[in-house]
């Protein structure tokens, strides 16, 4: 065999090898994409056929979990069961996630500027926030239960925002810090010099340095509060709930299976993440690492 | 609980992790003056230390500064943290639960010393303990295993290469409630994989995935590796991107084989990355709750517990608040142990490096 011939044969094989692994590791989202577009009977497989590929494409599983009426394509099954609304717990988990993500961006940008300019907090600081990530939520979440109810901040969105910009404070923290520095100290010094205050100093020469990291870091926090379920599981009840633990929760209603209308209000709540993800994927590595590692 | 406990410090601060560019030290930027170690009082200023009392007043404003603008997340820290910790920690003294009729703070009437922590020791805990090492073993090691295969992969241009790599990296997006919803539909005993397993071996498979006491963990951990395998694809990818070009064709060129070069240059740079993945890997793992929420609910029996499916199990469905709240006590011991091994191995690893 001539090289050229070897070397084409090993790229095919290369792109085989990466076509089933895309296949193996994409098949889980096929799977809920289709199942969100199936009408009831094809959710289990009947007399043992599975339903690889939706036989009555259909809308009604998203008209459902909106509270209409899945009827008028599949049957009346439907009737029966209690309607669903999923458009409050999103919107929850559309507020819960902006506002943590807001504060949790206030707070860590002036922990991380305060650290990587002035080193402020000594050595201790930095690890002291890092040691949040750490621990599992559970630990702190359920200490922070008994002052949420004392505080009535229980099942509300105040209460939701502030705790998710506890948890993902670090994250800023980290990932600023990273970003700062970066941020060569004479250009804040030389804004100093020609007459600009502290705040001045910051805001016209260093923040525009850094406006696309904090830019990424608002998407990957929020990221990360859009797809928090332990949290809002222990901190909310029926009227703040978000999204992922209502979509749960449909699970055990007494009504049965809800399949596709959970696979509906899943694909409604990958959306978000999938197409951010994108959007920030030059620094992806560098958000999942803490800033450790830069590419 | 937040005080700094044990940890090495230095790895946050000293030399960059590797030689390569890629890896630099999530470090203290400031490796000019630094004034003073650890504690408030360790405030480097970036002015150097001049003799004139012009200079000092300049330090002194910018210390004072820096310690304004750390304030509002040292009070996050101290109020989410901190407080919550030592509240664990009193009504872990206690008998307290929501039924008893006291709010928390009135714990104290139902003290009962350590009975909590006689508990903490026991079979029970014991067993969630070591059955999440040993999902977090697993999961971490095939992901490792096979994100490293992936990458090395991606290694060379194909066509479509990047669509391909952000393809890959969607399982990672995913939120891991929806995660486990997915996995909880395709492991049924009729669902899709059995159905494929069925195709593949005689026989029509039917394995109780999310119902049997041995396979119920296992499906937890592959909906974990699913997962996550794209976190370690994706740093990984980075790292071996990050591996000097003309090292490898020198190699190359003097005769090396494939696994020589693999051995002797490419991994000993990323080696420093291999573990960040590693232990932030195995941090998140040990945490594992929403996929096996979605998945199993920690069953059957506590077959697929893991220590936080454990703990929200036996506050909100037994009642026992204040065995859970020893429970997170020694939680939060254990994991900081952890972490600080995590950490002194890292620098080990740096300095053997350098």
């Amino acid at each position: 065999m001539s090289a050229l011939a070897k070397r084409r044969a090993g790229v095919i094989l290369r792109l085989g090898a990466v076509a089933a692994t895309l296949v193996v590791f994409l098949f889980p989202v096929y799977w809920l994409v289709t199942m969100a577009f199936k009408p009831q009977q094809e959710w289990a497989p009947t007399e043992g056929q599975i339903f690889w590929l939706p036989h009555d494409w259909t809308f009604g599983n998203f008209r459902r979990i909106f509270g209409g009426s899945a009827t008028g394509d599949s049957g009346l099954s439907f009737l029966i069961s209690t309607p669903i609304d999923a458009l409050t717990p999103i919107l929850n988990s559309l507020v819960a996630s902006v506002g943590g993500t807001a504060l949790a961006l206030v707070i860590g940008t002036s922990t991380a500027y305060g650290i990587s300019r002035f080193g402020a907090g000594g050595k201790v600081l930095p690890f002291q926030i890092l040691q949040l990530r750490m621990f599992p939520p559970i630990a702190i979440i359920i200490p922070v239960l008994f002052l949420w109810t004392y505080l009535k901040l229980f099942d509300t969105l105040p209460g939701l925002v502030i705790i998710y910009a506890a948890i993902t404070f670090p994250f800023v923290v980290w990932l600023m810090r990273s970003f700062f520095d970066e941020v060569p100290r004479e250009i804040r010094e030389a804004a100093i010099v020609d007459g600009c205050s502290e705040l001045g100093a910051f805001r016209k020469a260093v923040l525009p340095l850094v406006r696309g990291g904090l830019a990424t870091t608002a998407l990957f926090v929020f990221i990360l509060n859009w797809s928090d379920f332990l949290i809002a599981l222990v901190l909310t009840s029926q009227r703040v709930h978000t999204a992922p633990v209502f979509l749960s929760q449909i699970q055990s209603a007494a009504t049965g299976q809800e399949y596709g209308s959970q696979a509906a209000l899943g694909l409604i709540l990958i959306i978000p993440p999938v197409l951010l993800s994108i959007l920030i994927q030059r620094h992806l590595v560098r958000g999942l690492t803490f800033g450790a590692v830069k590419r | 609980m937040a005080d700094e406990g044990g940890y090495d410090h230095r790895l946050m601060s000293g030399e960059p992790l590797s030689t390569t560019e890629a890896v630099t030290s999530p470090s203290l930027p400031s490796p000019a003056p630094v004034a003073g170690e650890g504690g408030d009082g360790g405030v480097a200023g970036p002015a150097p230390a001049g003799g004139s009392p012009g200079a000092a007043r300049a330090r002194r404003a910018n210390e004072r500064l820096g310690r304004r603008l750390v304030l509002p997340g040292q009070v996050m820290l101290i109020g989410l943290v901190t407080f919550p910790a030592l509240v664990a920690l009193y009504i872990s003294f206690t008998r307290w639960s929501p039924s008893t009729g006291y709010d928390w703070y009135e714990a104290f009437r139902v003290w009962s010393w350590l009975s909590n922590y006689d508990g903490v020791f026991g079979a029970s805990f014991l067993s969630a303990f070591i059955r999440t090492v040993l999902m977090t073993g697993v999961a971490v090691g095939l992901e490792f295993a096979l994100g490293l295969g992936i990458a090395l992969l991606f290694m060379s241009r194909f066509p479509m290469h990047r669509v391909g790599s952000v393809l890959m990296l969607i399982p990672m997006m995913i939120t891991p409630a929806v995660a486990g919803f997915i996995f909880f539909l395709l492991l049924q005993s009729n669902g899709p994989v059995n159905g494929i397993l069925s195709a593949v071996v005689p026989g029509n498979v039917e394995l109780r995935w999310l119902s049997d006491p041995t396979l119920a963990p296992i499906a937890v951990v592959l909906a974990d590796v699913w997962q996550w395998t794209p976190f370690m694809f994706l740093i990984l990818l980075a790292g071996l991107l990050a591996v000097p070009d003309d090292q490898v064709k020198a190699a190359q060129i003097l005769g090396a084989s494939w696994a020589q070069i693999f051995r002797r240059i490419v991994l000993p740079i990323i080696k420093p990355i291999i573990l960040i993945a590693l232990i932030l890997r195995a941090m998140e793992a040990f945490k594992l709750f929403d996929s096996a929420w979605l998945m199993t609910k920690g069953g059957p029996g506590e077959a697929s517990s893991t220590i936080s499916v454990k703990l929200y199990r036996d506050a909100f469905l037994s009642d026992q608040w204040s065995y859970v709240a020893a429970l997170a006590i020694v939680v939060m011991i254990v994991v900081s142990l952890a972490a600080a091994r995590a950490v002194r191995s890292l620098e080990r690893v740096q300095e053997a490096q350098t």
